[in-house]
C-alpha cells in the first residue's frame, strides 16, 4: 500500500522534531536549572529585604532598585568597568593582532615565541593575582628596588587610588592579550595563501594586503573578539578581587566586586541581588546592541 | 524491545547511584570548619577527630581548615545556600546574634549545663558566647588582646624604652624614623589590622564605654563625637609623619608582610592580637626569644581608660548549625576538641585557652604578660568589626582604610559610620 507522500513528509518532520527535542532536553534542563532559574530568583530576591540568613524574606517592592539608581558607589564601579572595557580594547586588540600577524608571517620559526607568549593565559587568575600582589609589594616586591636603583623612593602601585586601577588593567592585559593573539592567529591561518599570492602578483604591498584584504576578511573574528572582550570586562571579578579587593577606597571597585561585598560581606543579600540584576541588564543591553550594530555593518559592507 | 532494555538500563543506573548515596549515610557524618590553619594548630583538630573516631567508630568526622578571611567569605556563601557544616565558628558579637535570632545555630545551653560543663570555661568567655540568656557559642580558642610586639634586642641596642603614654610612643616613633626604621608594621588591606589602632585610641581617649554607647545609641552616644574624631586625627597625623610602613594599605596580613617587617627589624612595633605569638612559633620560632610585648600606651589628660583591652575571651566561638542532623554527636566531638589533651596542645603552641586555671599552665613570659593585661582590665572590648552588625562593620572597615589612606577626613568617616549604624538599628 502506498502512503500519501505529504503525510509521510509530515510524519518525518514530526519525528525529527521529536528527536531534536529529545536531544536538546539535557542541555535545556541544565540551562533552566543553572541559568534561567538563578536569574529569575535573583530578580525575585531583589524585590525583597533579605540579609541572606533569615528563614523568610520581607517584601520590599522596588526599594532596592530605587536605592541602586541613586547609589554613587555603583556608578563609580560602572565607571571603572567602562575604563577596563576601553583600555582592554585599545591595548589587547592591537597587540594581539600585531603578535598574531608576526607569528603568521614568520611561520614555524617563531614557535618558541608562540608558546612563551601564550603562557600567561594558561595560568589561573588567582595565581596571577597572588604573583603580582607579591611582585608589586612596595617593600618586598620588585618595583621599589628598581625605583631605588634610579634614585626614586618606595613605589606603592596597588595602594594608591590613582594608580591601582591602571596597575590592575595592565595585569589584565598581560593575561588576556595572548588569548586574542591565538584567536586572531586562528583567523589568519584560515585565509588561503592563494589570496596573498594573487594580491602580490597584482602588485599589492604588504601594508595594502594587510589593511585591504586581511582586516576585512577578519572582520567577523575581530567583531567576536571585541564582544568577548567588552562582555568579559563588564563582568570582570577574579583578578581584581585577589589583588585589591576593590580598594583602596573603591578606586578599583567593579560592579561584580561591589555585588559580592554587599551580598556576602555586608550580608545584604537582597541588595547584592539587585546589583547583580543591574549588571545583568547592562551587560545584556550592551551585548544585544553590539551584535545588532556590528552585524548590520557587516551586511552593509 | 531494544527501547525497553535501554530504559531498564538507565533506571538501574540511576537507582544504583541513589543506592550508593543511601548506603554512605548509614554512618553518622560530622563536618567541621575551622580557621586554625597553622601547621602546629591544625593538629589539635585532626588529633581530636582521630581520638573521637576511635571511641565512636560509627561516626565519621571531617575537619576542614581554612584561612581566616577566606573562611569569612565561604561561610556567608554556605549560609545563603543552606549548606552549612555541622560545626562552624564565629567571633561572637553581632554576627552570632544574627545567627541566633534567625535560627541558624542551636541553643547550646542544655548541653553546656549538663554536668556543669560550662564551668570549665572562663566566665567572661561564656558571657561573650551568650545572647538573650542562652549560650550559643563555646569559647574555643584563645584569650586574645591586641598588644604591641617588639624586638627586645633591637630596643636595647638602640636605647629604646617601652612607652607608657601616647606622647612617649610618638617620641619613640620619631626616634625610629631617625634611624631609618618604620615605627609601626601594618598590613591594612586586611583592614581589621588598622582598626586595632583606632579602637585603642578611642578607648584611651574616651573610655571603654564610648564605643558601647555609640554602637547601641544609648546615653546620647554617637560615632560623631570627640573620641572617634580624635582617634581618626591621631591616625592621620601618624600616617603623614610616616609612622607606618610604605604601602601598608595594599599589604595583606595573610601574606605575613607586617610580621616579616618586625622580624627583619625593618619596623619596630607591631600591634596585633596575641595569636602573633603562636604564628611566630610557626613561621619564625627563632624570633620568640627576642619578642617582647607591651600594652597600648595611656592617653594623658583624657577621660579614657588606660587599662581597657581590645580583644576577645575565646577568639573563635564554636556553633552547631541548626541543620545538623546529630547535634548530640557534634557536641561530643566539640568536647574532644576542648579536652585536656587539646587544651595542653593549645598552651604548648602559645595560646591562652579560655578555661579556668589556665594561669597555672602557662610558662611563657609573653603569654603571662598578656594574661596579666587582660585580668587587670575592667572588661575586654570585642573587636568592632565583630561586635557590630555585618553591614555596619563593613562600613567601619572601609571608612577606616580610607582614613588611613588620607582619602577621607575623620569627620566624614564618622558620619558614614553613624548613618550605617542608625540604618542597621532601625531594621
Amino acid at each position: 500500500m502506498i502512503q500519501n507522500p505529504s503525510l509521510l513528509g509530515r510524519r518525518k518532520k514530526r519525528e525529527i522534531a521529536r528527536t531534536a527535542l529529545l536531544f536538546s532536553l539535557p542541555a535545556l534542563f541544565f540551562i533552566v536549572v543553572f541559568i534561567f532559574y538563578p536569574i529569575v530568583n535573583s530578580f525575585w530576591i531583589s524585590l525583597h529585604s533579605w540579609k541572606g540568613i533569615e528563614p523568610t524574606m520581607k517584601w520590599a517592592g522596588l526599594a532596592n532598585w530605587a536605592k541602586l539608581i541613586k547609589d554613587k558607589s555603583f556608578f563609580n564601579a560602572l565607571k571603572n568597568n567602562l575604563k577596563i572595557v576601553i583600555l582592554s580594547l585599545l591595548i589587547q586588540m592591537p597587540i594581539g593582532m600585531a603578535l598574531a600577524t608576526l607569528l603568521d608571517a614568520t611561520g614555524k620559526k617563531m614557535n618558541a615565541f608562540k608558546i612563551a607568549w601564550f603562557l600567561p593565559y594558561l595560568m589561573s587568575s588567582v595565581a596571577i593575582g597572588y604573583l603580582f600582589r607579591y611582585a608589586f609589594d612596595p617593600i618586598f616586591g620588585i618595583i621599589t628596588p628598581i625605583s631605588k636603583l634610579f634614585g626614586g623612593g618606595a613605589v606603592d602601585l596597588l595602594g594608591s587610588s590613582t594608580n591601582a586601577l591602571y596597575t590592575v588593567i595592565s595585569v589584565i592585559c598581560w593575561q588576556y592579550t595572548p588569548f586574542y593573539m591565538v584567536y586572531y592567529l586562528a583567523g589568519l591561518s584560515s585565509i588561503p595563501t592563494d589570496l596573498y599570492e594573487a594580491a602580490i602578483i597584482d602588485g599589492a604591498k604588504r601594508r595594502q594586503y594587510f589593511f585591504r584584504i586581511v582586516i576585512p576578511l577578519l572582520f567577523p573574528t575581530i567583531r567576536n573578539a571585541c564582544i568577548l572582550s567588552i562582555v568579559g570586562s563588564l563582568k570582570y571579578f577574579d583578578l581584581i578581587f585577589v589583588m585589591t579587593e576593590g580598594g583602596p577606597f573603591g578606586s578599583t571597585e567593579l560592579m561584580a566586586t561591589y555585588m559580592y561585598k554587599n551580598a556576602f560581606q555586608s550580608m545584604k543579600m537582597s541588595y547584592g541581588s539587585t546589583i547583580a540584576m543591574g549588571m545583568f541588564f547592562i551587560i545584556t543591553t550592551v551585548s544585544i546592541l553590539l551584535l545588532f550594530v556590528l552585524t548590520r555593518k557587516e551586511k552593509d559592507a | 524491545m531494544k527501547k525497553v532494555l535501554a530504559v531498564l538500563l538507565t533506571v538501574t543506573m540511576v537507582l544504583g547511584l541513589l543506592g550508593s548515596v543511601a548506603m554512605a549515610e548509614d554512618k553518622i557524618k560530622i563536618t567541621m570548619w575551622h580557621i586554625q590553619d597553622d601547621d602546629n594548630a591544625k593538629v589539635i583538630y585532626t588529633d581530636a577527630a582521630a581520638r573521637f573516631m576511635a571511641d565512636y567508630p560509627n561516626v565519621e568526622v571531617e575537619v576542614v581548615d581554612m584561612q581566616n578571611d577566606i573562611y569569612k567569605d565561604k561561610i556567608a556563601i554556605a549560609m545563603a545556600a543552606g549548606e552549612l557544616p555541622d560545626i562552624f565558628l564565629s567571633w561572637s558579637g553581632g554576627p552570632m546574634i544574627e545567627y541566633a535570632t534567625n535560627g541558624i545555630i542551636l541553643d547550646l545551653t542544655a548541653y553546656m549545663e549538663e554536668d556543669n560543663y560550662k564551668d570549665k570555661f572562663l566566665d567572661a568567655g561564656i558571657a561573650q558566647g551568650t545572647y538573650d540568656g542562652k549560650i550559643w557559642g563555646i569559647p574555643g580558642e584563645n584569650v586574645s588582646a591586641a598588644l604591641f610586639f617588639y624586638d627586645k634586642d633591637f630596643f636595647a641596642a638602640n636605647g629604646f624604652e617601652v612607652p607608657t603614654t601616647i606622647a612617649e610612643l610618638e617620641t619613640l616613633a620619631d626616634a625610629c624614623l631617625a634611624i631609618g626604621v618604620y615605627p609601626f608594621a601594618l598590613a591594612n588591606l586586611t583592614k581589621w589590622t588598622g582598626s586595632m589602632y583606632y579602637m585603642y585610641l578611642v578607648a584611651r581617649i574616651g573610655g571603654g564605654s564610648a564605643f558601647d554607647k555609640a554602637a547601641n545609641q544609648i546615653d546620647g552616644g554617637t560615632f560623631e563625637s570627640e573620641p572617634f574624631e580624635m582617634a581618626g586625627e591621631y591616625i592621620q597625623k601618624w600616617v603623614k609623619a610616616g609612622y607606618f610602613n610604605d604601602g601598608f594599605n595594599s599589604a595583606n596580613e595573610d601574606d605575613d608582610i607586617a610580621r616579616w617587617l618586625l622580624y627583619n627589624n625593618q619596623a619596630a612595633m607591631y600591634l596585633m592580637g596575641n595569636w602573633a605569638i603562636n604564628t611566630t612559633a610557626d613561621i619564625n620560632p627563632d624570633f620568640l626569644d627576642k619578642m617582647g610585648v607591651f600594652a597600648f600606651p595611656a592617653y594623658e589628660g583624657g577621660t579614657g581608660d588606660p587599662d581597657a583591652v581590645v580583644g576577645t575571651v575565646g577568639d573563635n566561638f564554636y556553633h552547631i548549625a541548626a541543620s545538623c542532623e546529630n547535634p548530640d554527636m557534634a557536641f561530643k566531638f566539640l568536647q574532644y576538641t576542648l579536652d585536656d589533651t587539646a587544651i595542653a596542645t593549645r598552651v604548648a603552641i602559645g595560646k591562652i585557652p579560655p578555661v579556668k586555671g589556665v594561669e597555672n599552665m602557662i610558662t611563657d613570659e609573653n603569654l603571662k604578660q598578656v594574661l596579666d593585661v587582660v585580668s587587670a582590665s575592667s572588661g575586654v572590648q570585642l573587636w568592632y568589626d565583630q561586635y557590630l552588625p555585618s553591614s555596619v562593620a563593613q562600613v567601619h572597615l572601609e571608612t577606616l582604610q580610607a582614613m588611613f589612606g588620607l582619602a577621607m577626613t575623620p569627620a566624614e568617616a564618622d558620619a558614614l559610620l553613624q548613618e550605617a549604624n542608625t540604618e542597621a538599628l532601625s531594621e
